[in-house]
């Protein structure tokens, strides 16, 4: 009973701080604590214990508790342990001792927690809007539950520019993104340049605002929303499906039937090779090595066209459902994905020694945008980014999840921490993925697709789910609610925790290194910008009435 | 002397023409074999003519810092490309060989990347000012790699005569001509950078400067400066086959000047296959890999003055 163990060690240090614990299932904890307690726990969690930082999330409970709520996340990795710690606090002027000086990794997260919730962490060396754009009034917190999803608050002066920090002395400012060719993403990056070397820079994302996290708390139903989720980015999609359906199974223990575990486990492997062929071919455009980005996307389209046969879509598979999956693999689409596995193996082996040998492309990318274990550890970056400075770390295996319980796979890691071992790591994960996939197809048993799920969903009842998106862990945060809908859902998906690595990476590096660094944590912008009350598109705001929102996101049935 | 001033002006406006004519065919070759390296179709070979028609007819819109400056570095980007291929022989003799000598060669070289920097110097903008500054750094070693070379052939033949100079005596010494070999082996490595080709297409990098110096180029003016790198490739070409390929360009008139095309279209070929199988460099590594080469140059520049 390791959660148990773990609650021990927390009980020995703290006692009295801790007010109560629950442990639903041997993988999860949840600790509520005193609120003077929780910078002090965090650090001995984070430090001590060797946890890994996840996320803080803010709730606003006033409606069902009276109080607001603050859960900072943890992982036990070699332990297959998640961990909540979890705060209660007054309803009015809620406030709470800041960690990021403890936990870095925190720091965005607390920002975001002020901006949306309101939240005040105290303490915070770096109190700037994160979110919100500089225009929007002071006070107005879009994620409080008194907030409605389709207001804008009438002094809100959406013109209004940004503001920037002051670049150090004698440095020269380059603006980057939202509008160059390797960042073609709504995210800006100052960078402070000395001749050719970055001395360091400013960044400025959360531009493209679409208020999925609210619309799920306030309009949509559980159902609808592994639809939403999809939505969030335009690679990884569905992972943020299964994560979102996973974190809702996990707070209602619910368990899908084998064979739903099979297709979600085969889905994701789909998504993946597609992802990091993708990136593949990216990362070498960013380099000038065209030839290997076309190759990359020739192999690659193969995969998406499976994809398309399984689920009616190249992308945005509309896979999941709470307690199960929509689509089944009949004998032929089984008979084809392996062939397409073969195709693809056999044709992405002599790239993998191509690149291997090439010493060209070893010159731009060794020792270039360097993630050191210690960045790591305190920036909490995750997926490919870790594993290539040597953190043995995979969601897969961690906390295990669908059937990668049942699969054989090895977690490649690499011990430089540079771009090039990225690159190696990524490469050797297609194979892993193959592999995976192949088990899957040899295993999957006959059966249903769906549990039939016949009582409401408990109310009040938290979920959390960690995924090995290609990017990284993709870690989703459920409190189920009334109305057939979740309370709370929080979204971490790993762009949000490596960008935060990015001004480290690319600080004393040449400004030539830049997009290649950036690029070679494969952000996916999309996966950032999540949160919003509203949808500015141009200026115009369409509001959508539930039932318009109900008939968009149901239009199959219909 | 009369039919002789005639003659010249004539070569000289025939070299200009076949430079202006062939300069997208061979750039429609260029991207017709790396789209086959890339598994794809590939624009027609008469893409770049359509290209740069259709640029040519589009709205010429002032933009920048200093319009008229970009303006006048579009034209004298073009100019210069077409004042070189009156000197440089294209598969005949050198036409306008009494108007310079190969030191007139080397400015207007020189000028063809001045005038890079006036265009970034007129854009004003940061990566372009980024971009000349990678720009400056590569041409202040670059050019003293092909003042070498010159200079080299200029020793054997004893003359700054263009037309003695380009006509392959580099290799005219008695015995193995050492210089000659090393030279051929620099000019080779570099001739990437001489073309501003990836690996070294750096001060451009599209996805680093989104095109540099060229970023607030549009229309009739981007179709200058396109056409001018366009003919750069083959001017190049030209200079390196009659400095280190002579063979068979002496023989009797469509022989010799297919000859000389064919090695032309070689060297075309060169370049696209090592810019469509490498990735590009940084600005620093390029610079130590030029100096490498003009440390090399140097030497064999020092067995020529001794005979070798």
């Amino acid at each position: 009973m390791i959660a148990r163990d773990r609650l021990e060690q927390l009980r020995l240090k703290f006692g009295a701080a801790i007010q109560r614990a629950d442990f639903p299932a041997d993988n999860r904890l949840f600790v509520h604590v005193e609120p003077a307690a929780v910078k002090s726990m965090c650090q001995y969690i984070f430090r001590d214990l060797d946890a890994r930082y996840v996320i803080s999330i803010g709730v606003d409970d006033r409606p069902y508790s009276s109080h607001f709520l603050v859960a900072h996340n943890f992982a036990f990795d070699p332990d297959h342990l998640l961990c909540s710690v979890l705060v209660e606090l007054p309803p009015d002027q809620p406030s709470i001792e800041s960690i990021s000086d403890v936990v870095p990794a925190a720091s965005w997260a607390e920002r975001e927690m002020r901006d949306l919730v309101g939240i005040e962490p105290i303490g915070h060396k770096y109190l700037k809007r994160l979110v919100l754009p500089d225009g929007w009034p002071e006070g107005v917190h879009p994620l409080r539950k008194d907030a409605r999803w389709d207001a804008i608050p009438a002094d809100f002066s959406e013109d209004r520019e940004l503001t920037f920090d002051d670049p150090p002395e004698g440095c020269m400012v380059v603006p980057f993104g939202p509008f160059h060719p390797t960042l073609d993403e709504p995210a800006h990056f100052r960078l402070y340049v000395e001749g050719e070397m970055v001395r360091g820079c400013e960044y400025r994302g959360f531009m493209a605002h679409r208020g999925i996290e609210k619309l799920a708390e306030s309009v949509m139903s559980y159902n609808d929303i592994p639809m939403l989720a999809e939505r969030i980015c335009g690679i990884c999609g569905c992972v943020h499906s299964v994560a979102y359906t996973q974190a809702v199974e996990s707070a209602v223990a619910l368990k899908p039937p084998p064979r739903a575990e099979y297709i979600r486990t085969i889905m994701l492997e789909i998504e993946r090779l597609h992802s990091h062929l993708l990136w593949t071919g990216l990362a070498c455009h960013i380099l000038g090595f065209d030839t290997l980005f076309m190759q990359s996307f020739r192999i690659r389209e193969p995969i998406m066209w499976i994809a398309e046969k399984i689920t009616g879509n190249r992308k945005t598979y509309a896979l999941c459902q709470i307690g199960g999956v929509r689509w089944d693999f009949t004998p032929e689409v089984k008979v084809e994905l392996r062939q397409t596995l073969d195709k693809l193996e056999a044709e992405w082996r002599p790239i993998v020694a191509a690149v291997s040998g090439d010493k060209n492309i070893q010159k731009r990318t060794r020792g270039v945008g360097v993630a050191d274990k210690k960045l790591v550890k305190n920036v909490g970056l995750v997926g490919p980014v870790a594993r290539a400075a040597g953190v043995d770390m995979d969601c897969r295996r961690d906390h295990p999840y669908a059937a990668y319980d049942r699969v054989e796979f090895n977690v490649i890691t690499a011990k430089d921490g540079d771009v090039w071992s990225r690159l190696l790591v990524r490469m050797q994960e297609v194979f892993e993925s193959i592999r995976i996939i192949r088990q899957c197809l040899d295993k999957m048993e006959d059966g249903p697709l769906q549990l039939e799920i016949k009582d409401e969903l408990p109310i009040g009842r938290i979920g959390l789910s960690s995924i090995e998106a290609p990017r990284g862990e993709s870690h989703h945060f459920v409190i189920t609610g009334e109305n057939n809908r979740p309370r709370r859902w929080r979204v971490r998906a790993p762009t949000y925790q490596n960008l935060q690595g990015v001004p480290a990476m690319i600080k004393d590096q040449q400004i030539a290194d830049m997009t290649i660094s950036l690029g070679s944590i494969d952000p996916c912008f999309s996966c950032t910008d999540r949160m919003e009350t509203i949808d500015l598109r141009s200026g115009a705001v369409r509001v959508w009435s539930q039932q318009e929102l109900l008939k968009l996101t149901q239009g199959r049935k219909a | 002397m009369n039919r002789g001033m005639a003659w010249t002006i004539l070569s000289g406006v025939l070299n200009v023409a076949t430079v202006l004519l062939l300069a997208p065919l061979f750039q429609g070759i260029l991207r017709k074999i790396t789209a086959r390296i890339q598994s794809r179709q590939g624009p027609p070979i008469w893409q770049p003519y359509f290209d740069l028609l259709k640029l040519l007819g589009k709205e010429d819109i002032e933009s920048g810092e200093t319009p008229p400056m970009q303006r006048f570095a579009a034209y004298l980007s073009l100019a210069t490309v077409l004042a070189l291929a009156c000197l440089v022989p294209m598969g005949l003799a050198v036409p306008m060989n009494g108007a310079g000598d190969v030191i007139l060669l080397i400015y207007l070289l020189t000028l063809s990347g001045i005038c890079t920097l006036l265009a970034g110097l007129a854009a004003g903008s940061t990566y372009s000012l980024l971009g000349i500054s990678r720009e400056m750094m590569s041409m202040i070693t670059l050019e003293p790699l092909l003042v070498v070379v010159l200079i080299t052939a200029a020793l054997h033949v004893h003359s700054l005569r263009l037309d003695s100079v380009l006509s392959g005596y580099l290799y005219a010494t008695a015995g193995i001509p050492w210089s000659g070999l090393i030279l051929l082996g620099v000019m080779l490595l570099a001739f990437q950078a001489f073309v501003q080709r990836v690996p070294f297409d750096i001060s451009e990098a599209e996805t680093e400067l989104m095109e540099g110096p060229l970023m607030e180029y549009s229309g009739p003016k981007l179709a200058l400066f396109k056409y001018a790198q366009m003919a750069k490739l083959i001017i190049y070409s030209a200079i390196f086959a009659s400095l280190f390929l002579p063979w068979g360009s002496h023989l009797v008139f469509p022989i010799g000047w297919l000859l000389f095309w064919i090695k032309v279209l070689a060297l075309v070929l060169v370049v696209t296959l090592v810019a469509a199988t490498h990735a590009r460099y940084r600005i620093d590594q390029a610079i130590r890999y030029f100096a490498v080469l003009l440390a090399v140059a140097a030497v064999g520049l020092a067995l020529a003055s001794y005979g070798y």
